[in-house]
């Protein structure tokens, strides 16, 4: 039987906005299994972003619980929060989110050194991910010197040098063309075949959509459609 | 889960690398503050640098002048400068002082006198002193206008003023009356062998100085004395050697340093420094102030950065403590270009000095020279940068204090 890695109870979330509430989940169950690659999709407010962030401890909801590698996310401060962040989940912002004044390694080896990783693991973690997905001559480089597509490959590298349980990707391929969103989506399905990891992305693409194994259709914050949804 | 940064050595070095680089994200910016922050140092350090080196001048001026660095009196000639309060045994005491390396005397004995020239008479007070041990002790004897010091026992020089308000000159004989130790009468015909003219009417006007030996005579005081002027090789020795003076002097005679003797001039430099401290605390808050607007910029314009720390789970005490060490690099820099800069100015100027023309009457009142030479003391090197260093700190941290309630979601949403 396959291992949950993440468990979302009737979560609900509500917004204020000038006063008026906007509900952006409303009661929402699904597990997440592990190599899982999972899609949640929908039109502009339909939960997908909230949804993720809650998932990814970034945001608490309302109502309803989180469960992420068996820790209930609604048990911890946001300090415990923050180290539960570094340790089992890595990120993919849609802007890239790069430290500018570090370099490609730099950049990768930065969340190791959060961690305490040591400096001999730290830099064969880092330069191993960073050859793996094609950036070794483009290391010492800065963000600023690198093309959107590489800068997105290397906040993927910095979010899976950790080896996190669960990968989670806002829009990432929103502000790249889509030559370089091919070529993205065949790394993240790449390492979600090869090395089994469980990655949940929030996108509009449908592009981004045909890649992964699980499509999640969100709509007014709630579950409209989930192709292989296992029932909680 | 292994603890999340440690605050191993390698992250400190991280922190402080990211620091450094983000320093330079916006050039114009850190040199603009780091700018303001030496412009402050540079002026509160130069500013104390000629304070200093005022006051030294002031000191030494006015100490110098004829009061002398310090002087041993009885007590009770410090309570009352009545002639009979003298020091006894005066020859043994000078003699026992002389032997005192780093450290010059100069005997004095004074009595109150009528005198006259012809038919002119004016009330003086007659100094008898060892022209070449004041010499070495104060300046006074450089006032000399016309005609020279006395060399027989039997001359006096007297100010300008009361030679003209006797009607008399080099050459003219005087004659002094007043009331001697025991009651007797003091007598002394003394001829005029030169005039000073000190700057001081009421100086110029009232002394005259012969030989001690003539005082001593005229005044039936034997071998005693009223008071014995010092000076030593080094002035911030003094108070030193006065407290070693104190336990080898007879019982009843003091000593008194030149703060006790000329107490309006450690007012006049406490009044000063206490205005300066006023106007650099006034500009070391205004810089501080400029700081805080700064990294209220820097925090603002870096909120989604610091979202996105944020959210691979940097705590946000670790990103106050890597804005701090940007400010701490900022200071630095203002620190280093200041520390030239004063060194180079103060370094030229407190050999070469600083004219203050034209307000030479208006400094000798208040006993400060024509020309000032800044001093560098450790103080004025380490205050201002000492207080910016405080000043930037904090700053920095009121500035970076919203980073602990950013929620990554919100932080990363801001363009």
């Amino acid at each position: 039987m396959s291992e949950v890695v993440v468990e979302c109870t009737g979560l609900t979330r509500t917004y204020d906005q000038d006063s008026v509430p906007v509900y952006a989940l409303r009661g929402v169950d699904v597990s997440i299994m592990k190599g899982d690659f999972v899609s949640l999709s929908g039109p502009s407010g339909s939960g997908k972003s909230t949804l993720l962030n809650i998932i990814g401890g970034l945001d608490r909801p309302d109502g309803g619980e989180v469960v992420v590698s068996g820790t209930r996310l609604s048990t911890l401060s946001d300090s415990a929060l923050a180290e539960l962040r570094l340790h089992k989940i890595g990120f993919v912002f849609q802007a890239f989110n790069l430290i500018p004044v570090l370099s490609a390694h730099e950049n990768v080896e930065f969340i190791l050194q959060l961690q305490g990783v040591g400096s001999a693991l730290r830099r064969a973690r880092s330069t191993a991910v960073l050859d793996s997905l094609g950036l070794s001559q483009m290391s010492h480089r800065r963000p600023g010197e690198l093309s959107g597509g590489q800068q997105q490959r290397v906040a993927i590298a910095r979010a899976i040098v950790t080896n996190p349980a669960l990968l989670l990707a806002d829009e990432p391929t929103a502000n790249i063309d889509s030559a370089t969103t091919e070529e993205l989506l065949s790394l993240l399905q790449k390492l979600n075949r090869e090395q089994g990891m469980t990655i949940v992305t929030a996108t509009h693409d449908p592009m981004v959509m045909s890649y992964t194994t699980r499509k999640i259709k969100l709509h007014d914050g709630m579950i409209e459609e989930d192709e292989s949804a296992v029932v909680v | 889960m292994p603890p999340a940064a440690k605050l191993s050595f390698e992250y400190r070095g991280m922190v402080w690398r990211v620091a450094w680089r983000n320093l330079w994200r916006s050039p114009r910016r850190t040199w603009l503050t780091a700018g303001s922050i030496a412009f402050a140092c540079l002026l509160v350090s130069v500013g104390m640098a000629m304070q200093d080196g005022s006051y030294e001048a002031m000191i030494e001026t006015a100490t110098g002048f004829y009061i002398g660095q310090a002087q041993i009196s009885h007590q009770s000639f410090v309570e009352d400068e009545r002639l009979e309060h003298t020091i006894t045994d005066a020859t043994a005491l000078v003699r026992d002082l002389d032997r005192i390396p780093n450290l010059i005397v100069a005997p004095r004995a004074q009595g109150f006198a009528l005198v006259s020239v012809g038919d002119r008479s004016f009330g003086g007070l007659a100094v008898g002193v060892d022209f070449d041990k004041e010499q070495q002790v104060v300046t006074f004897f450089n006032n000399l206008t016309s005609g020279t010091l006395p060399r027989g026992v039997d001359e006096v020089v007297i100010g300008e003023t009361m030679a003209r308000n006797l009607g008399a000159g080099v050459g003219s004989e005087l004659v002094l009356l007043g009331a001697a130790k025991q009651g007797g009468v003091a007598a002394l015909v003394l001829t005029i062998s030169g005039l000073f003219s000190s700057g001081q009417s009421e100086l110029d006007r009232t002394l005259l100085f012969t030989h001690l030996e003539a005082v001593q005579n005229g005044f039936s005081l034997g071998d005693e004395i009223h008071t014995i002027a010092i000076r030593v090789a080094d002035l911030t020795l003094l108070e030193k050697q006065i407290s070693q003076l104190q336990t080898i002097l007879p019982d009843n005679v003091v000593v008194q340093s030149w703060r006790e003797l000329m107490p309006e001039v450690t007012q006049g430099i406490e009044l000063d420094r206490v205005s300066a401290k006023l106007m650099y605390g006034a500009m070391l808050i205004l810089v501080s102030f400029s700081v805080i607007n700064t990294f209220l910029m820097v925090v603002f314009e870096r909120t989604r950065e610091f979202g996105m720390l944020l959210a691979i789970g940097m705590r946000p005490g670790l990103i106050i403590r890597q804005v701090l060490a940007e400010a701490l690099f900022v200071w630095g820099v203002g620190v280093a270009v200041s520390l030239l800069l004063v060194v180079s100015l103060v370094g030229y100027f407190s050999s070469a000095g600083i004219s203050i023309g034209g307000m030479e009457e208006i400094a000798s009142q208040f006993y400060m020279p024509d020309r000032i030479y800044p001093a560098i003391t450790l103080q004025s090197l380490v205050v201002a940068p000492g207080v910016l260093l405080a000043g930037t700190q904090i700053a920095a941290f009121v500035a970076s204090w919203r980073i602990r309630n950013l929620q990554p979601v919100a932080a990363l949403r801001v363009d």
